[in-house]
């Protein structure tokens, strides 16, 4: 890829491809953001230390592109070779100049008429590998893109949206893979993990996030509910070379409100799985929450840290569970290391000796409505978390709150709402939540700052001492990420959703965000 | 779009379009399906049972009120002007949308009582001795504290409008918190929310003055679930008095109210 940048002397830029290789030491290349999640560890962690906690608060934007039509956008932007690549909604994406902010290609696609989803046209971001961007188009396709002009090389169908699948997930690369996940739990789908080979979109292998009768696990559904059991995968997994294993989390059992007509613990939705990198054969689960009624989706950033647990030294995948928990599992193994809500939980009054949450009578949702904590949307949804590995802690958004919980029965019809109902709020309860810090080792909260209405936006930590998220009202914030203080912040104009990035081009850091239907990128002016 | 030469064929045509009916009448899941989509996306307002809350009471708003499959239809995609009521043409296709319509009709039973007061003598009471119009208006005349009230009746049901003039703060309209404010010299300054977040604070007080607020620069800012208006309309009126205004504010926006 040939760039000219704007300068004094024009610059011409001579891109390496994105390899293998430097995907799997992107954390040793703080100038870019290769994949979705920083690293395949999905730490959101930038090695970059030019803004410090001395001197974030003369960051600055230093220019803004308006996506039009493309809002909200959810994705974490990649950032190499002189460009920004990003999605939006509706099947838009571009690739910017990171010295102007100007939109050098734009990738459009209609979606066409009788897509359905939970929660808009939305999309999360690219894959990189070679000279190919990959992405989902919201019909459930997967297309791979010529990243010097945007056109498409090849794309395959994932799976048929009229019987209810979409795709909102940023893809992750493993090796010559393309792993996808996918979305339609709400519509009586089966969910599943895809691998697609980078150079064909042919597909290698599908993990059925369902099992079917007679497969190990198969026993936990009752009648032929297994064949409409959700469990989709809608957030990007993350991986471990060594170990060879990809972890992706698992969405709620469908229907979601009434577990009736799927007696059983619906493995493996609301799960932890890992898989074979090259088979997809499943090596260990862990379900968060068996037989979920609360749409308690297990999807949140599973993140890979060695940690230090009672003595030990253990190689753990952290959560910020949706049903309220944040967990340590082995990574190894799926055995849970720590469990320990960060926030009211109603539900379960904590887990036995195998790490089985023991339930609470009489939370399920009812006809007449059940009070359960916390709310649908959990304690924490789907919005990026990170790790810093320089304060230890773990960093991610919180809702604090309950709702009402009904349920109600319904016929299954293909490709149509298939929930069973919904929540209300509590009555004279207002949205509440926070941004916390807790010590992943133990699952202590070190720190909270406690918000106006829940928190919306992705986490990003720096080698600078700095917390990057943004807000639903528009603000973009940096905090010391030691104490939660607030250093900096910028109303950007619009909610902010997905994750911040940080990367240096030319020789300076910066940090950009989506807010609303724009990007915009900070960086600390010249004295 | 079809194109003819024959003006009647064609004025026969949008009759027919105009009373639609549902397309999906006949099938069995409609209203079923159009349960679900109904406690997802219309249940905030109108209660899970449709039995209204903020928005009107559809078991009873709909039956006798004349409305065509078609007017749900049309409702329900664009919205119902000059109230809260968005359309749902972008989150909702158009099979939903008439899945929607049927399980309206599946709800749909007897149509209101009359209210018992006079809606001559609530007007009356409204722009006299209620004293509602310092704070609230109705076709652009009276204060702007509370929320403009020039088509409440076909916004909310009878017993709301009840509940919300007996006890104001029960249920709030989004935008209408108090917010308090107090300075580092000790001066509260209360209003009606214009803005609250993590870092401001934005909002009118009894003068509809606007003030705004950084909570750095203040001793302490906080957002009160709790209405503005006064609690003592109990008092304050008899109980044929209180029938003669919800009778007003019911005919407020609806298009009988002039007859």
């Amino acid at each position: 890829m040939k760039l000219l940048a704007l300068s004094a002397i024009p610059i011409l830029l001579i891109a390496a491809d994105v390899t293998t290789q430097r995907l799997a030491t992107s954390q040793d290349d703080p100038a870019s953001w290769l994949m979705y999640g920083k690293n395949y560890g999905a730490w959101r962690f930038s090695s970059l230390k030019q803004m410090d906690t001395g001197n974030i608060a003369r960051l600055t934007p230093q220019w803004i592109f308006q996506a039009a039509g493309a809002a909200p956008i959810e994705a974490t932007p990649l950032v190499f070779d002189g460009l920004m690549f990003f999605t939006g909604s509706a099947n838009h994406a571009y690739a910017l100049d990171l010295a102007t902010g100007k939109a050098l290609w734009h990738y459009g696609r209609p979606v066409p008429k009788g897509v359905q989803g939970c929660c808009g046209s939305v999309n999360r971001g690219f894959a990189a590998l070679g000279g190919k961007l990959f992405k989902v188009n919201f019909e459930a396709k997967l297309v791979a893109l010529d990243s010097k002009n945007g056109e498409p090389l090849w794309e395959t169908t994932v799976d048929d949206f009229n019987a209810g699948f979409s795709t909102t997930a940023a893809p992750l690369v493993v090796k010559n893979q393309v792993i996808v996940g996918i979305a339609g739990a709400e519509f009586g789908t089966r969910g599943f993990i895809d691998s697609y080979d980078a150079d064909t979109g042919k597909r290698l292998w599908r993990f059925h996030t369902v099992p079917a009768p007679g497969e190990p696990g198969g026993d936990t559904w009752t009648n032929d509910a297994w064949k409409r059991g959700g469990g989709s995968t809608w957030i990007t997994g993350s991986y471990d070379p060594e170990l060879n294993l990809i972890y992706w989390g698992t969405g709620n059992p469908g229907p979601d409100m009434n577990g009736d007509v799927r007696p059983g613990d619906n493995l493996y939705t609301c799960s932890m799985v890992a898989l074979d990198a090259d088979t997809g054969q499943l090596k260990w689960h862990y379900q968060f929450t068996p037989h979920d009624v609360h749409d308690w989706d297990a999807t949140e950033d599973p993140v890979l840290v060695d940690l230090t647990i009672g003595g030990k030294k253990v190689k753990a995948l952290i959560q910020a569970n949706r049903n309220g928990f944040a967990y340590a599992l082995d990574r190894t193994n799926g055995k849970v290391l720590i469990a320990k809500p960060y926030t009211k939980v109603t539900w379960t009054s904590g887990m036995d000796k195998t790490g089985r949450p023991v339930i609470v009578p009489g939370q399920e949702p009812s006809e007449q409505g059940t009070v359960s904590c916390p709310g649908l949307g959990g304690g924490h949804n789907w919005q990026p978390t990170s790790y810093s590995p320089l304060t230890g802690l773990f960093y991610f958004g919180t809702t604090d709150g309950c709702q009402i919980y009904y349920k109600t029965g319904q016929q299954y019809v293909k490709g149509l709402w298939y929930q069973l109902s919904t929540t209300e709020p509590v009555p004279k309860s207002t949205g509440a939540g926070s941004v916390i810090a807790i010590d992943p080792s133990t699952g202590e909260t070190k720190w909270r700052f406690e918000t106006v209405g829940t928190p919306s936006g992705g986490m990003l930590t720096t080698a600078g001492g700095l917390l990057f998220t943004g807000d639903r009202h528009g603000f973009f914030i940096a905090f010391d990420a030691r104490t939660g203080k607030p250093l900096w912040k910028f109303q950007a104009g619009g909610p902010i959703v997905g994750g911040p990035v940080s990367y240096s081009f030319q020789g300076k850091q910066y940090v950009a965000v989506a807010a609303g239907s724009s990007v915009i990128a900070f960086a600390i002016p010249a004295k | 779009m079809m194109h003819t030469g024959c003006t009647v064929l064609l004025g026969f045509l949008l009759a027919s379009a105009a009373n639609a009916e549902n397309p999906l009448q006949n099938d069995p899941h409609a209203a079923d399906v159009g349960r679900g989509v109904f406690r997802i996306y219309c249940s905030p307002c109108h209660g899970i049972r449709g039995q209204g809350a903020r928005g009107p009471d559809l078991t009873q708003a709909i039956s006798g009120s004349g409305k065509s499959d078609d007017d749900l239809f049309r409702i329900v995609s664009e919205g119902s002007p000059g109230t809260e009521m968005p359309g749902f043409t972008g989150p909702l296709d158009e099979e939903n949308r008439w899945r929607t319509v049927s399980y309206l009709r599946s709800i749909a039973g007897q149509r209101p009582a009359p209210l018992a007061g006079n809606p001559a003598a609530g007007r009356d009471l409204y722009w006299g001795k209620a004293g509602c119009a310092a704070c609230h208006r109705i076709n652009s005349k009276g204060g702007r504290q509370g929320p403009d009230l020039s088509r409440i009746g076909s916004a909310r049901s009878a017993s709301y409008l009840r509940e919300s003039v007996l006890t104001p703060s029960a249920d709030i309209t989004p935008g209408y918190n108090a917010i308090v404010v107090v300075q580092k010299d000790g001066k509260k300054i209360t209003g009606v929310e214009r803005g609250y977040d993590n870092f401001t604070a934005q909002l009118m007080d009894s003068k509809e003055e606007f003030h705004s607020f950084d909570k750095a620069a203040v001793a302490s800012m906080k957002l009160e679930s709790r209405s503005l208006m006064p609690d003592t309309y109990g008092k304050l009126l008899s109980a044929s008095e209180l029938d003669n205004l919800l009778a007003y504010l019911s005919s407020l926006g609806r298009p009988e109210a002039g007859k």
